[in-house]
C-alpha cells in the first residue's frame, strides 16, 4: 500500500533558545534524508520506506501537527520557522542532508536551501508551492475550504488510485475518524500560518541561491500546483533537473509510487 | 428590556432558484444577478426601515458587517451607523445606534474601525453601542485573506489596541505583532469614556463566552440556527460560565436577535411571509458553505474533534439550504403569527434565556419595502410597549446601554404610526 506503517522511531527536539518543541520521526540507516512533510500532515509512505533502507530518514513534525497542538503558537513567522529548522538541521549534526519536500514542504525545502545553500547536499521538491503566476493561480482557498468529499479529485489524477484510497478510506472506528480528521484540518490550519492566502513568500526572488544539485518532480496532472511550476522552479536554480510523472496529480510517490521511487533513486546514485 | 430594531440589506430580488447554483458569500457573481437600479432602492428602502423603527420607539437601532456577500450588502456598517446617527440627532429621537459587527479579527487597520465609532459616537452625542465580532471565518480568511489562526490574536490586540486609544490621555507608540504605530493620538474620542457599551456577537465557542463575561461586554447570539435546538445548550451554557466566573445573572449581559414577522391574525401572518421566510435562509445562511464558517485553524483542534462529535450548536444551520418554513418556525428561528402570539412566544424565550437585550429582524430576504414597513408598525404598536417592561420587576442597571439613554423611558410616537 502506498500508505505503510512508520516502522522507526520517535524523538522530540527543542529548538529556537529552547522555546519550540519538535516531533521527528527517524527511521533507516544511511546518510541522512531529511523529509518535509506536505501542508495535510506527515503520512508515511512507501517511498519515504523504500529510501529508508539505504538513507537514515528524518521528517519533522510542523509545529502544532504533534501531540501537543499549540507549538505552532510559539513560531510567529516564516523566517522563524526556517530559522527554526535550521537550528535542528544543526543541532542532529545532520551534514548536508538530503533534503526532500512535498507541497508544502517542497516550499519550505526550497527556501532552506535558497537561505542556507551550505547547509543542503540535494535538494528533491515533489509539486511544491511556493511561486505565482497570475495566469495559473493555485487554489490553495478552494482546497482548503472545501467539504471532504471534494478533495480527493484536487489532489489525485485519478481518484480511484491506491495512493487515493489508502489516504481517504475512512476507519470502521468513528474515533479514529475523528481524530484524524481534526488532525488533518488542524494540520492545514498550522501550516496556513505560512502559506495563507498566497503562498509566496519571495522565494521566486531567492532560488538563484541555491547551489545543491536539485530534481523537481511534478504530476502531469496535478489539478492543485499546475505543472507549469515546474519550469519557474528549474529556469531559477542552475543546473536542476525536471521530470514529469503522467497519470499523476500532486502526490506523485502515492499516486505513482514506483516511477517516484525510481527517479529520486537516480539523482541520488 | 431594551428593543432594537435590527436589519440587514439583502439584495431583495434574487433570481428564482438562486441557492441551486450559487453561494452566498465569497463567489456570488454580482453582475449576473444585480439589476441596475435595484440595488439602490434596496439599500435605500434598509436606511428608511431603520429610520422607521427610531420614530416609532424601538429603543435603538441595529445593523452588522458582512463584505462580499448577497444576504447583507453592508460592507461597512459604520457608513449606514453614521447616516442614522446624524438623522436620528436631527430629529432628536433619543435611540441607540448599535453597530453590532465591526470585525477586529480580518482587521488590517484596526485604528480605522476605533475612529469610525468614534465618530459615530461624536455625531450621535454619546449613543453609540460598538459590536466586535471575532469575524466570521469566511470573511476573515477568505475575503480579507487573514490566514484562520491568526484571527483570534488579531482581535484580541486590536481591542486592546482600540481601547487604549479611545482613552489615552497622551499620544502612544503602539508596537504590536499584527499593529504598529508611533503615535496614535485619535480625533476625535468617543463621548462615551473610557469606552462606549460594548457587544460581541459569537455562537457558542466557551473560550468566547468567558473573554465577553470577564469583560463585562455584551454576549450577542442569533436565532438563526434555531433556539429551540440551540438555545437552551448556548445559553445554560454562558450563565454557567457567568456564575462560575462570580458574575451576577444581569440579563443585560445577554442581547439576542430573533427574526419577528407579524401581521393581523397568524393565518394572515403566514399567507404574508411564508414564501419570504423560505427564501431567506436558503439564499443566506444556507448558502454559505458550511466549512465557510470554520476554515482550518480558525477553530483549535480539540475544538474540532468536539464539533465532530456534536455538532448540536450549529442546529440548523447544516440543514438551510433546503430549509422550509414549517421547519423554521418550529425551531423558532422566526417567530410569526398575530401581535398576541408574537408577544406570547418573545416573552416566553425571553424569560426562559434571560434575554435583557432584544434585536428583532423584521426584514427577510425577498420582502418587499411596503410589507417590511407594515411588520415595523404593527410591531412597534402592538407588540413592543408590551415586551418593553420585561425586567423592570427585577430592577437591574443596564450597563450595556449608552449612558445618555439609560434613565429615559421612551413612549412609542403613535402620531408617524
Amino acid at each position: 500500500m502506498p500508505v505503510t506503517a512508520f516502522s522507526g522511531r520517535e524523538q522530540k527536539h527543542r529548538v529556537f533558545g529552547g522555546t519550540l518543541e519538535l516531533t521527528l520521526r527517524i527511521q533507516g540507516s544511511g546518510p541522512p534524508l531529511v523529509y518535509l512533510h506536505p501542508a495535510g500532515g506527515l503520512v508515511w509512505d512507501s517511498v519515504l520506506d523504500r529510501l529508508s533502507k539505504s538513507y537514515t530518514v528524518y521528517a519533522p513534525e510542523h509545529p502544532g501537527t504533534s501531540a501537543d497542538h499549540t507549538t505552532i503558537n510559539q513560531v510567529d513567522t516564516w523566517i522563524e520557522l526556517l530559522l527554526a529548522y535550521e537550528e535542528l538541521l544543526r543541532d542532529l549534526k545532520l551534514d548536508k542532508p538530503v533534503l526532500m519536500g512535498q507541497s508544502y514542504g517542497g516550499m519550505m525545502a526550497a527556501d532552506l536551501a535558497a537561505i542556507f545553500p551550505d547547509k543542503i547536499g540535494r535538494l528533491i521538491v515533489l509539486d511544491p508551492i511556493g511561486l505565482w503566476r497570475d495566469d495559473a493561480p493555485i487554489p490553495l482557498m478552494k482546497l482548503v475550504s472545501s467539504m471532504p468529499e471534494q478533495i480527493p479529485p484536487q489532489l489525485f489524477h485519478d481518484v480511484g488510485c491506491e495512493g487515493a484510497r489508502s489516504l481517504f478510506t475512512p476507519s470502521p472506528d468513528p474515533e479514529i475518524n475523528i481524530k484524524g480528521g481534526a488532525a488533518f484540518v488542524w494540520a492545514l490550519g498550522c501550516t496556513g500560518k505560512f502559506f495563507w492566502p498566497i503562498a509566496d513568500h519571495g522565494l521566486g526572488r531567492r532560488l538563484h541561491r541555491v547551489t545543491a544539485p536539485t530534481l523537481v518532480i511534478w504530476g502531469k496532472q496535478d489539478r492543485l500546483v499546475p505543472v507549469v511550476y515546474a519550469e519557474e522552479f528549474s529556469k531559477r536554480i542552475a543546473g536542476a533537473r525536471v521530470a514529469v510523472i503522467d497519470n499523476c496529480g500532486h502526490i506523485p510517490q502515492l499516486e505513482q509510487p514506483s516511477e517516484t521511487l525510481a527517479l529520486i533513486k537516480e539523482f541520488l546514485a | 428590556m431594551k428593543v432594537s430594531l435590527f436589519q440587514q440589506a439583502p439584495y431583495r430580488h434574487l433570481p428564482k432558484d438562486f441557492e441551486k447554483h450559487h453561494d452566498s458569500v465569497v463567489t456570488t457573481p454580482y453582475f449576473d444577478i444585480v439589476k441596475p437600479g435595484l440595488m439602490n432602492q434596496d439599500l435605500n428602502a434598509f436606511i428608511s426601515e431603520l429610520m422607521l423603527g427610531a420614530r416609532l420607539g424601538f429603543d435603538g437601532v441595529a445593523v452588522t458587517e458582512h463584505s462580499q456577500s448577497s444576504y447583507d450588502v453592508v460592507p461597512n456598517p459604520n457608513l449606514i451607523g453614521s447616516i442614522l446617527a446624524y438623522m436620528t440627532e436631527q430629529e432628536k429621537l433619543d435611540v441607540a445606534i448599535a453597530v453590532v459587527g465591526r470585525s477586529l479579527g480580518k482587521s488590517r487597520e484596526p485604528l480605522r474601525i476605533a475612529e469610525e465609532y468614534a465618530m459615530i459616537d461624536q455625531i450621535s452625542g454619546g449613543r453609540l453601542i460598538a459590536g466586535f465580532p471575532i469575524g466570521l471565518s469566511y470573511d476573515a480568511n477568505q475575503n480579507a485573506g487573514i490566514p484562520p489562526i491568526e484571527t483570534r490574536d488579531r482581535y484580541y490586540e486590536g481591542r486592546a489596541l482600540v481601547e487604549k486609544a479611545w482613552s489615552a490621555k497622551e499620544p502612544f507608540a503602539w508596537n504590536g505583532r499584527f499593529s504598529k504605530y508611533p503615535s496614535v493620538n485619535l480625533w476625535p474620542r468617543p463621548v462615551q469614556q473610557p469606552k462606549p457599551p460594548s457587544w460581541v456577537p459569537a455562537v457558542g465557542n466557551p473560550k468566547t463566552m468567558q473573554g465577553v463575561l470577564e469583560r463585562d461586554d455584551v454576549y450577542t447570539y442569533l436565532s438563526w440556527f434555531g433556539p429551540k435546538l440551540t438555545g437552551k445548550r448556548i445559553f445554560d451554557r454562558y450563565w454557567e460560565i457567568a456564575q462560575k466566573l462570580g458574575k451576577d445573572i444581569n440579563p443585560h449581559r445577554l442581547a439576542f436577535l430573533q427574526v419577528v414577522l407579524v401581521a393581523e391574525t397568524d393565518e394572515q401572518a403566514e399567507k404574508d411571509y411564508r414564501q419570504h421566510l423560505e427564501t431567506h435562509f436558503r439564499t443566506s445562511l444556507g448558502s454559505i458553505p458550511p466549512t465557510g464558517l470554520g476554515l482550518p485553524g480558525y477553530i483549535e483542534r480539540p475544538g474540532v474533534e468536539g464539533l465532530m462529535r456534536d455538532p448540536g450548536d450549529l442546529g440548523l444551520a447544516v440543514r438551510m439550504r433546503n430549509i422550509n418554513y414549517s421547519e423554521l418556525v418550529d425551531s423558532r428561528v422566526a417567530i410569526i403569527g398575530s401581535p398576541e402570539t408574537v408577544r406570547q412566544q418573545i416573552t416566553e424565550f425571553v424569560k426562559e434565556f434571560r434575554v435583557g437585550n432584544l434585536l428583532v429582524m423584521t426584514q427577510v430576504g425577498s420582502m418587499p419595502h411596503e410589507l417590511t414597513e407594515k411588520n415595523i408598525r404593527l410591531f412597534a404598536k402592538e407588540v413592543l410597549p408590551h415586551i418593553q417592561k420585561i425586567w423592570d420587576d427585577e430592577g437591574w442597571d443596564n450597563f450595556a446601554w449608552p449612558e445618555r439613554l439609560r434613565k429615559k423611558k421612551l413612549k412609542p410616537d403613535t402620531t408617524a404610526a
